[in-house]
């Protein structure tokens, strides 16, 4: 018996909230239910499956989220290549989704953002390099509302920022002395916070009366789980698993996918297209599709017209599913960059998780991907598609965060003294 | 004394690359080594965040020309390296070609120092004379406005 069958005999019971459905696992059976959004998550969940909750203590229900929606995040640095990436990716990883920067020579041209801000982040310059921040970072911070303030920049612009900016958390420089990134206490504060966001979410916070064990983020879970995903997949590196949601699309790659002057200890990062999803984002997803020159011939490949987008039906919902996975290769490829270009001709295989793996085959699958292949990067390659149609990676995941689930509470009691 | 250094575009040299390392340590410059494969924009941006006094890019394949003439368009977009010393070396052209063609070329493009084919300590004095006038300069300068 494997390691993995022996934790799964214990009975746990797995729940994950995401901003459209909530799935349940437990030994040998998953359901998935489309959220009353209503009903308050826990009063939803136990009209659902109460008979199933009530059955497990409250030890052995491991629960993750991601339906409050992440926090958004404001990172002001002072280059694209070290300092606002190098957050970004920290960010990113820690489960974040919605990300916006600043470039900080620039910030006097740019708006203010007039949403309250869950969290901004100042970095900038190794520790020998200092004096880099002044009156025009404190004057666009008067400006701006936020709940959190995070300084991880150079050593000698500490006690400047202190005196000028009220209640910021001041953390270790994220870029060493050698350029090179430092993820950990940033990382631990990003996800801390995130964990705080939970907790002060009403609907969130009554999940807590049928579990005693720590909420995670989900796409926490997930990245933990890649370094394991062999143990359930015939997975081959380097590959890229894609996560499409209600809301968001969440891609994990493997770090050999990308040529960066990023050096981590992380086999794989994450990047969020936070308005690219089937349901909550449906309207921005088509907004996207419209803008893409190539989605008509898709459209006339799959044998639908655009009228498609005005249904409401499971053939729409296959369509749009399609759709996402194309829009999501764009932007990873050269023809649509976003926020990283990966090399696509070197994957190996394409994971799929979350309800796309419900919804679409493989076969239906495979024949976009290699449109794609074909079209925009006028190649034959064929990457071995993968579908998580059990959600084992989030299972997976959930299951083995048993030890940084011990961190996560000692790090949070520690903040609390 | 604060040099970012590194290969431009993509070119292999690391070897080349780690003796330009070793020879500035040697000085007693603050290296910070960017390695190979490197992009114009990278060079920029490890200048800002380390405070570099000089930005020394190294090419042998030749490829540096392309990247050269983008220079003055992207330093310009950098509110603070003015006063950044330009320095590239290597082998800057494609084929043959001779220094008194290219160095003027590669001066107009933006770099103060240019050594074509010139080994690595010359270089290296060059850049140190350069530093040197630099810094009388600017006492002067300082002294004129007392």
């Amino acid at each position: 018996m494997s390691d993995l069958d022996v934790e799964q005999s214990n009975e746990k019971l797995l729940i994950d909230v995401g901003s459209t459905y909530f799935k349940l696992s437990r030994t040998g059976h998953i359901e998935q239910h489309l959220r009353d959004f209503n009903k308050d998550i826990l009063d939803d969940l136990m009209y659902k499956c109460g008979k199933t909750v009530e059955g497990f203590a409250k030890d052995d229900v491991y629960i993750c989220s991601s339906a409050n929606g992440g926090l958004t995040t404001l990172i002001i640095g002072i280059t694209n290549t070290f300092s606002l990436k190098y957050a970004t990716n920290i960010a990113f990883n820690s489960g974040i989704n919605i990300i916006d920067t600043v470039l900080y020579q620039n910030i006097e041209d740019y708006s203010l953002p007039s949403d309250l801000i869950d969290v901004v982040i100042i970095v900038g310059g190794i520790n020998s390099h200092g004096n880099i921040f002044s009156a025009n970072l404190y004057n666009y911070l008067a400006q701006l509302r936020y709940s959190n303030i995070v300084f991880v920049g150079n050593e000698i612009d500490v006690p400047a920022i202190k005196e000028n900016i009220e209640n910021i958390d001041i953390l270790p420089n994220i870029i060493d002395d050698r350029l090179h990134i430092v993820e950990e206490h940033l990382r631990e504060y990003l996800t801390n916070l995130y964990q705080k966001d939970i907790e002060g979410k009403e609907d969130i916070k009554h999940l807590y009366d049928i579990t005693s064990n720590q909420i995670f983020p989900t796409p926490y879970i997930v990245n933990k789980t890649l370094p394991l995903i062999n143990a359930k997949f015939s997975v081959v590196n380097p590959f890229i698993l894609l996560d499409i949601g209600g809301a968001t699309t969440d891609i994990h790659y493997s770090k050999d996918l990308v040529d960066d002057n990023l050096v981590t200890e992380n086999e794989y990062d994450r990047l969020v297209f936070k308005k690219l999803g089937v349901y909550k984002s449906k309207q921005s997803l088509i907004f996207a599709a419209k803008n893409n020159e190539f989605v008509y011939e898709l459209l006339m490949h799959l044998k639908v017209t655009e009228n498609i987008f005005e249904e409401q039906s499971e053939k729409s919902t296959k369509i749009l599913m399609q759709l996402a996975i194309f829009l999501v290769l764009c932007k990873i490829s050269h023809y649509r960059k976003a926020y990283i270009n990966l090399k696509l001709l070197a994957i190996n295989s394409i994971v799929l998780t979350g309800g796309i793996t419900k919804v679409l085959t493989s076969d239906e699958i495979e024949d976009i991907i290699s449109f794609f292949y074909k079209k925009i990067l006028n190649s034959e390659h064929n990457p071995m598609t993968v579908l998580d149609s059990n959600y084992d990676i989030w299972t997976l995941g959930t299951v083995n965060t048993d030890v940084d689930a011990d961190t996560y509470i000692s790090t949070k009691e520690e903040r609390g003294k | 004394m604060k040099v970012v250094t590194g290969v431009v575009g993509n070119d292999i040299h690391v070897v080349a690359n780690r003796l330009i390392e070793l020879s500035l340590n040697a000085r007693g410059y603050e290296v910070f080594n960017l390695g190979v494969n490197t992009y114009l924009e990278e060079f920029f941006d490890a200048a800002v965040e380390t405070g570099a006094d000089v930005l020394m890019i190294s090419s042998l394949n030749g490829e540096a020309e392309g990247w050269s003439r983008e220079v003055k368009l992207l330093k310009a977009k950098y509110k603070n390296l003015d006063d950044i010393i330009m320095m590239i070396g290597g082998n800057l052209v494609v084929g043959t070609g001779n220094a008194e063609d290219i160095v003027p070329r590669y001066k107009n493009y933006g770099f103060d120092i240019v050594c074509h084919q010139v080994d690595l300590n010359t270089g290296l004095d060059m850049l140190e004379t350069l530093l040197k006038e630099r810094s009388i300069q600017s006492k002067e300068t300082k002294e004129s406005n007392k």
